[in-house]
């Protein structure tokens, strides 16, 4: 039988929206540091809690074990939203299992860890003892490789490797890698290769790039990297 | 992202289909996979491999990009699910937190949602069945039912679209379907391994409504013999009669079934070779109205002669035939050449050649000629389209050269051929033309033929078609960039076309010429108006006897510059040329320059503004007014003129448009106002002003128009556009009535033949209104979409005349001198919403119910009257015409993620 259906549409879609009300359907699970405002801190506030900081990142932030990065001059916004992936995450996952800092993190309020970011940005970087240069990794890191599809680093890490030179506050968390530690960098690069952490979107851009590089490819940028004297604070 | 306002296609489940929809199918391979929850908790399928992936599947599937059949959707859905999908929260790039634009500043559309992959050993495979019931209370409207079959409620496949694909080493499955009905229905079927091979096969049904208030008078509707009923008289009711038999006549509808097969595949030979081929073959079945002419003896309704005979019926016309498409080639695409070659092929063939049909009116002769009786004609007949083939060869060789530069050869040849039966001029029985006191054949009645000389192929001077068509082109372009500021390009094509055959109306039975006309009956009615030319009996007779060859040759040319003078602003200058040379046209040589000038302004970070210029001068060698003589008798050997001069084909300050001198200044100037990161403004207007060197003929044609479009992507997964659109054209034209009813010598205007006071003038009005809004957001856990379009078209067509003279018929009322007056107003006028809703119930299962309201008012004055009934005096019409409509169409589908 035919059925002269004649309904309102308004009718139709109010009694949807009402049955519809409640939270969003799929929340993201990660954290996206695309929209972020860049953080303001009270540098003089966060020595104070910067202290405990010493015993693995050396004094003001100058990492003597290479393992650990130094914190002096790295940029603020990084600083404080790596605080934040710790002091939320589960001190549980493998990732975070062995590393001390989500403990140390959980103490921290916001602000504390605005502050302790803050200070640290404001920390001037010593010189790192000599290490040779390695072409190959300054060639990766300018250049890229077209070829194995490897993304030039430059383009987000900035010429000097001293942050991005673009503006916009979706640049705001890429951090400075100018004479950082060796070891530390390639543990980093590793993990993102292996998809860890996925705490953040920035995570996200880094497996992309980190899949494409190889171990000696991963070796030699880190040690370009840190044979890079510090940049002269202006 | 589509920029341009124009009317939008409204469907029930395109969501923001009208203002986001041109890249909807390259999103179908968003390469970021999610899996569901449980799969979370064992792994994560790296995104980066499934991107990289997925960019070797649209390798893939460009391979097929040849021809229509590369997307299959139907009314209700046109996008196939695509439009409906969800934007991804996650964006386009982690990059950037908004959309990217595009280099005109335009926001590309969000990517879709990721699917919901499962794994089966070392495949995946994801999918979506959308399943459920549609109800519409259809009320038989046939611009509600094109294109769909949406007659009755129902439950409905409204998609399957299923997935599979190995990454390993980028195998794929793709199968989608689509069922709505039996003549409205798709499947669809994809397989192959990306950078190696693809076949892909379909089946698909589609209905065309063209009437759904048609009432015939014929029997044998479908067939290709159309019979009058027992309650009529062949050649024998009055008008009365015949209505009354229309009147009575169950309404019915007319339209054609579409149903197509296609398969395809391409392969990759090497890294750089690959092979493709694509085949199809399309059926169409159905009716259609169609002619019928008996002769317009309308002409003679009023005084003095006050006859009511002669036919002019609206037939319907049995559609039953095959179109078979064939393209295939190779394509090289290396580091430095590129090369392409392919042939193209196409194949029509018709059940029918022609069908019949039987005329219910009297045949009356004009009493101009004592004794004058017009033979008793009932039985007329329609040829269908000929059988036909084309051939098509390309060869394509392009290569990369210094100043990063790029040259390209094309060179191609076909044919284009149709040797079809033929079929005989006539299909009476007796006699057929005018009898002096009796209808007996023999010299006393030299305007009366015998059917039996004329109904048989034999009548004919061969009995096949035998024509052909050879093209032939030739095509070199080169683009360099010597430096990053300044392009250059050049483009010289070359293009011919050569009738090879021509075809004789000659009757060897009877020794004459021409074709009966009208089936006979004008012969019948009007004394000297057969069609026929005899050199020996009627050696005055003008009439077509030869087919027109209508060769061409075409020169462009055309050479351009990009100046990019600043970071922020390009200059560009095109000079164009063209050179027509037509045969058997009024010209034979016809010159079109022209000069398009741009300027691309991005100085503003917000605005990006372009600004065209084209001037173009067309002008050509002499013109004649009367090419076509030689396909006349009047160019035969014995033709002798009438004693007041051979009639004159037509005045001798006629230019048709396109042989025309004519003089254009075109315009547009488009802005694109970006004053947030999130939202888009579009504006532009535009102008072409076209004029023309005729005083008799198109004299101006100009068009003027403006749009607006506003975009707003407000959240992730939300997003609001609005557009408006108003147009208007202006096209006038002029004529001027002949004096002496075809037989006047003189063609010159102002002459005798062709006096002043006879001349006329149109003008056709066209206004156009679009308008539209599209909401799509999130509003809780359901997913809102609205969708509102509007269309109002308005054609008025006014005239004025130098004096009644001017006018085919009068009706009573015409003064002595000049006038003038409109046709009503043809408005149409469609509003359609959608408003629908989608609410999750789980990760993979939702609900969309959706109301999809179309109101379309149609204003036609061809059809006034026709509520009264379908037969005016000799007149049959069959199709009633559109219908306004007010259609509501709610659905209610379960979609389920596989």
């Amino acid at each position: 039988m035919r059925t002269r259906l004649s309904h309102s549409p308004l009718c139709w879609a109010a009694v949807l929206l009402l049955s519809g009300a409640g939270t969003s359907a799929f929340a993201a699970d990660y954290v996206d540091l695309r929209r972020i405002e860049p953080i303001h801190g009270d540098a003089a506030a966060g020595a104070a809690k910067a202290a405990v900081c010493a015993a693995c990142h050396g004094p003001n932030g100058n990492a003597i074990v290479p393992m650990f990065p130094s914190l002096a001059g790295q940029r603020a916004d990084y600083l404080y939203h790596r605080l934040a992936e710790f002091k939320a995450a589960d001190p549980k996952a493998p990732y975070y299992a062995a590393s001390p800092m989500p403990a140390q993190a959980a103490g921290l309020s916001d602000a504390d860890m605005r502050n302790v970011a803050a200070y640290f940005a404001a920390q001037a970087r010593t010189a790192a003892p000599a290490a040779p240069g390695n072409a190959k990794g300054e060639t990766l890191y300018l250049e890229g490789d077209l070829a194995r599809g490897i993304p030039a680093c430059q383009g987000c890490h900035g010429a000097d490797a001293n942050g991005p030179a673009a503006q916009g506050n979706q640049y705001a968390a890429y951090p400075t890698l100018r004479g950082q530690h060796a070891p530390y960098l390639v543990t980093r690069l590793n993990n993102f290769r292996g998809n860890l952490p996925q705490y953040s979107s920035n995570d996200f851009i880094m497996h992309g790039v980190a899949r494409t590089l190889d171990d000696d490819s991963i070796q030699a940028v880190a040690s370009w990297l840190a044979s890079l004297p510090p940049k002269e604070k202006h | 992202m589509s920029t341009s306002a124009h009317p939008r296609p409204s469907s029930p489940l395109t969501p923001g289909f009208s203002a986001l929809s041109s890249c909807v199918p390259e999103q179908k391979r968003d390469s970021r996979f999610r899996l569901s929850e449980e799969q979370k908790q064992n792994r994560w399928i790296p995104a980066f491999a499934g991107m990289a992936t997925m960019m070797l599947f649209s390798t893939a599937w460009a391979d097929s990009g040849i021809g229509v059949d590369t997307w299959r959707g139907n009314k209700l859905d046109p996008t196939a699910g695509q439009a409906s999908e969800a934007c991804d929260a996650r964006g386009t790039t982690w990059l950037a937190p908004l959309q990217r634009r595009s280099p005109t500043g335009n926001l590309y559309d969000c990517p879709n949602e990721a699917p919901l992959a499962h794994e089966i050993g070392e495949w995946l495979y994801y999918g979506v069945l959308q399943v459920g019931y549609i109800g519409t209370g259809d009320q038989g409207v046939a611009a509600w039912n094109r294109y769909a079959d949406w007659r009755s409620d129902k439950a409905i496949l409204s998609l399957l679209d299923a997935h599979f694909e190995r990454p390993s080493d980028g195998s794929y499955v793709d199968v989608r379907a689509s069922r709505i009905s039996d003549e409205d229905q798709y499947y669809q079927a994809v397989f192959g391994k990306a950078g190696a091979y693809k076949v892909q096969a379909f089946v698909r049904d589609m209905p065309n409504i063209l009437s759904t208030d048609a009432r015939s008078i014929w029997n044998g509707v479908g067939t290709n013999n159309l019979t009058l009923p027992s309650s009529l008289t062949p050649g024998g009711s009055t008008p009365a009669q015949v209505a009354a038999a229309s009147a009575a006549a169950p309404t019915m509808t007319l339209g054609v079934k579409r149903s197509k097969q296609g398969l395809s595949a391409s392969t990759y030979l090497t890294p750089e070779w690959t092979a493709y081929v694509n085949l199809s073959d399309e059926q169409r079945k159905g009716t259609r109205p169609y002619g019928g002419p008996f002769f317009f003896a309308f002409a003679f309704e009023g005084p003095p002669f006050n006859l009511n005979d002669g036919g002019v019926n609206e037939t319907i016309k049995p559609i039953n035939d095959s179109t078979i498409n064939i393209n295939g080639g190779l394509r090289y695409a290396g580091p430095e050449w590129r090369f392409d070659f392919s042939y193209t092929g196409s194949f029509y063939r018709d059940k029918y050649t022609s069908y019949n049909y039987q005329s219910p009116f009297k045949l009356t002769a004009l009493p101009v000629i004592p004794g004058a009786i017009a033979a008793p004609l009932y039985q007329g007949q329609m040829s269908t389209e000929p059988d036909n083939n084309y051939h098509n060869f390309q060869a394509t060789a392009t290569r990369k050269i210094p100043w990063n530069g790029e040259i390209s050869i094309s060179a191609s040849g076909g044919r284009m051929s149709q040797d079809d039966a033929l079929i005989a001029p006539i299909n009476c029985q007796g006699v057929f033309g005018i009898g002096l006191g009796n209808l007996q054949l023999g010299p006393q009645n030299p305007m009366l033929y015998d059917c039996n000389k004329w109904n048989t192929t034999d009548a004919l001077s061969r009995k096949t078609a035998d024509m052909r068509i050879d093209t032939s082109m030739f095509d070199a372009r080169i683009v360099l960039q010597p430096t990053p500021q300044w392009t250059l390009r050049g483009d010289v094509k070359y293009d011919r076309q050569d009738y090879r055959n021509i075809y004789l109306a000659y009757n060897p039975l009877t020794g004459q010429y021409g074709y009966p006309s009208e089936n006979g009956t004008q012969g019948s009615i009007v004394p000297g108006e057969s069609g026929i030319w005899d050199p020996r009996t009627d050696p005055s007779a003008l009439t077509r006897v030869r087919s027109l060859p209508l060769d061409i040759q075409t020169i462009d040319a055309n050479f351009g510059a990009d100046w990019k003078f600043s970071d922020k602003n390009t200059l560009s200058a095109t000079l164009d040329y063209n050179r027509y040379e037509p045969s058997n046209r009024e010209r034979s040589q016809i010159d079109a320059s022209s000069v398009k000038l741009t300027w691309v302004n991005r100085s503003l970070d917000w605005l990006t503004l372009r600004v065209n210029y084209t001037y173009l001068k067309q002008t050509g060698n002499t013109y004649n007014f009367d090419p076509y003589e030689f396909t006349w008798s009047s160019s035969m050997p014995g033709y002798v003129p009438p004693a007041t001069g051979t009639p004159a084909h037509t005045v001798d300050a006629m230019r048709k448009y396109d042989m025309s001198s004519r003089d254009e200044n075109k315009i547009d100037v488009m802005a694109t106002v970006m004053p947030r990161d999130d939202m888009t403004v579009s504006a532009s207007v535009r102008g072409d002003w076209n004029s023309y060197d005729a005083r008799i003929g198109r004299q101006a044609y100009d068009t003027v128009g403006a749009t607006v479009q506003w975009e707003w992507q407000f959240a992730t997964r939300s997003s609001i556009s609005a557009y408006a659109a108003w147009d208007r054209s202006r096209l006038g034209l002029s004529n001027v009535q002949d004096q002496a009813n075809g037989t006047g010598a003189d063609p010159t205007l102002g002459g005798s033949n062709y006096a002043l006071n006879g001349q006329w003038w149109a003008t056709d009005a066209q206004r156009d209104w679009y308008g539209g809004f599209t909401l799509n957001h999130d509003i809780g856990r359901v997913r809102l979409d609205v969708n509102w379009n509007y269309l109002y078209s308005r054609g008025l067509t006014d005239y004025t005349y130098a004096g009644p003279t001017a006018l085919a018929h009068l009706v009573g009322n015409e003064g002595p001198g000049p006038g003038g007056g409109a046709f009503p107003n043809m408005i149409y006028r469609v509003n359609s919403i959608t408003i629908g809703a989608t609410v999750p119930f789980s990760e993979r299962v939702s609900l969309r119910l959706f109301d999809y309201y179309e109101r379309g008012r149609i204003n036609d004055w061809h059809y006034l009257g026709f509520d009264q009934g379908l037969v005016v005096g000799n007149r049959v019409y069959t199709d009633a015409g559109p219908q306004s409509y007010k259609q509501n169409l709610i659905g209610l589908l379960v979609n389920m993620k596989l």
